[in-house]
């Protein structure tokens, strides 16, 4: 079977900053100026208290894995090529939550609460993903 | 609090097998059950003045006949006045429930046929699928591109409660097991051999720590009910299943923005159900559960105040929740066993729960059977839809 390309983010164009800032290999999620409370992922207005003061900061780019899981079959044709991989919710300092991947480890090492901090994997020359690997520190 | 308790009842109900009919066109499903469930409520295909179909997921071409009248015209239903697609995914059933129910007590329809039929079995193949169902209701922008699927769904799920839990691999195969000695009964399902825990832990890894054994799959199908009033129920059957109370919650679109994947909005959506029923979970005689993967029927049945967090494994290992146990639970064997239909999983446990509380679940019937509570979600569980449905009004 030929394998499929691998999916493009769909972008809303209020998300365009976080993708340019990807390709920069900068994490950049909102943030209320209102109620100072962080918004992944991008929204027109704040999900919290509807105010649309809302501004691009750079995060820490640390986290913790909130849940994990191997794919060792069946995947999406776009991925068969990768199995085995990893699947994280991983949950950042800022205390928002978002979907990537663990890489840079063995798949078997990832565990729920790992410290894992960003490192970014170019996906073709539009796009730059945020992905996660076990912390350093 | 809604105004539909006790005011709106199922009078009638049709399914068709669960399973793979490769030459049957899917307007067989959705005509045959239609006629099934008109036929069971003892009325004419003339009363019908409303037909509310769900959608299709096979085919564009299909679902856009269902939307635009085709079911109307191929069955002759001459005094119709609305054609009205609902569809919330898997819980399209509850919206079922509450949309028909709504236009029944206001006045608007007197007889509302509600109506499911796919072919995802025959009409997609098994890399179809997975690929159909890694687009589907999942994030185009933050999650298509990490490679996520409803198999990677349910296993994030799994992780994190089993983690917090403690629940182990074994309890999650107890629930397959217990589903299959269901569908044992069920000559609608696809799958009605013995199952055993060695087995669904033996099966093949699809994303750790979900195996193959845990997945459902994806078959041809079809159900209907039929929905009217509970004074003209009383008039035409001794049986009327009627709607005592309703509840739901909407958590999350993109998966990875719920707060916390090992609840959802269940709690909440349970506690409106039987408030508004006026029952609690102890009253219950039949848990009706959506189980597209054991580790959601596990988390419902906790959530609904069935047994502490943690401990639902244990009901179906030790055989509590089994054909003959004292909590009969999703007994037309689920999507696991019965097969899954698309958004015609969640109708058919919505059937299955009329079924058993008209008496007419044959070899699985649960004997006396009264109240029962019926749950189904859709998507990548971003809503939690709970109804409680008795053969009388508390």
């Amino acid at each position: 079977m030929e394998i499929p390309k691998k999916p493009v983010p769909i972008v809303n164009d209020w998300a365009r900053p976080f993708w340019d800032a990807a390709k920069e290999q900068r994490l950049v999620i909102q943030k209320c100026k209102d109620c100072e409370k962080h918004i992944f992922y991008p929204r027109i207005a704040c999900p919290h208290c509807s105010s649309d003061n809302v501004e691009w900061v750079d995060a820490s780019g640390k986290g913790t894995v909130y849940s994990y899981t191997v794919v060792e079959s069946n995947s999406p044709s776009a991925f068969l090529k990768d199995i085995p991989y990893v699947v994280a919710v991983v949950r950042l300092e800022e205390g928002v939550q978002m979907l990537s991947n663990v890489v840079g480890c063995e798949p078997g090492e990832v565990r729920c609460d790992m410290p894992v901090e960003v490192t970014f994997e170019k996906l073709d020359d539009e796009f730059t993903l945020p992905k996660f690997k076990p912390a350093t520190r | 609090m809604s105004s539909l308790r006790g005011k709106v009842a199922i009078v009638g109900i049709g399914e068709v097998p669960t399973g793979r009919f490769p030459e049957r066109a899917a307007i067989y499903h959705a005509i045959e059950s239609a006629r099934l469930a008109i036929k069971d409520a003892g009325i004419s295909k003339d009363d019908i003045d409303f037909v509310m179909p769900t959608a299709a997921l096979f085919s564009p071409q299909f679902n856009t006949e269902l939307v635009t009248c085709r079911i109307i015209e191929e069955m002759g239903l001459k005094n119709a006045r609305t054609n009205c697609q609902v569809f919330a995914g898997g819980s399209s059933g509850s919206c079922f429930l509450k949309l028909g129910g709504s236009l029944i007590q206001s006045g608007l329809a007197k007889y509302v046929l509600c109506v499911h039929a796919d072919r995802l079995g025959s009409g997609v193949s098994l890399q179809g699928g997975i690929d159909l169902f890694s687009t589907a209701g999942i994030s185009a922008e933050w999650e298509v591109p990490f490679g996520q699927h409803y198999s990677t769904i349910a296993a994030l799920t799994t992780t994190r409660y089993q983690y917090e839990t403690g629940c182990t691999d074994e309890h999650m195969a107890a629930v397959c097991v217990s589903n299959r000695k269901w569908a044992e009964l069920n000559p609608n399902a696809i799958f009605r051999k013995p199952l055993t825990i060695e087995e669904v832990m033996a099966s093949k890894m699809l994303s750790t720590p979900l195996r193959a054994k845990h997945s459902n799959m994806l078959f041809d199908g079809g159900s209907a009910f039929i929905l009217t009033s509970a004074e003209r129920a009383r008039d035409i059957t001794d049986k009327p299943v009627y709607l005592l109370g309703e509840g739901s919650r909407v958590t999350h679109f993109v998966f990875s923005q719920e707060p916390d994947i090992t609840r959802f909005g269940w709690a909440d959506a349970g506690r409106q159900a039987f408030e508004e029923a006026g029952l609690t979970p102890k009253d219950m005689d039949l848990a009706e559960i959506y189980d597209s993967y054991p580790i959601y029927q596990i988390i419902a049945m906790e959530e609904l105040g069935f047994c502490e967090r943690g401990k639902a494994g244990e009901l179906h290992l030790k055989g509590e929740t089994w054909p003959g146990g004292p909590l009969p639970t999703t007994t037309n064997g689920g999507m696991l066993s019965q097969g899954h239909t698309g958004a015609g999983g969640g109708i058919a446990i919505l059937v299955e729960t009329a079924r058993q509380l008209m008496g007419k679940a044959g070899q699985r019937q649960v004997q006396g059977a009264r109240f029962a509570v019926e749950t189904c979600t859709g998507g990548t569980y971003m809503d939690a839809q709970v109804a409680v449905l008795g053969t009388e009004i508390p």
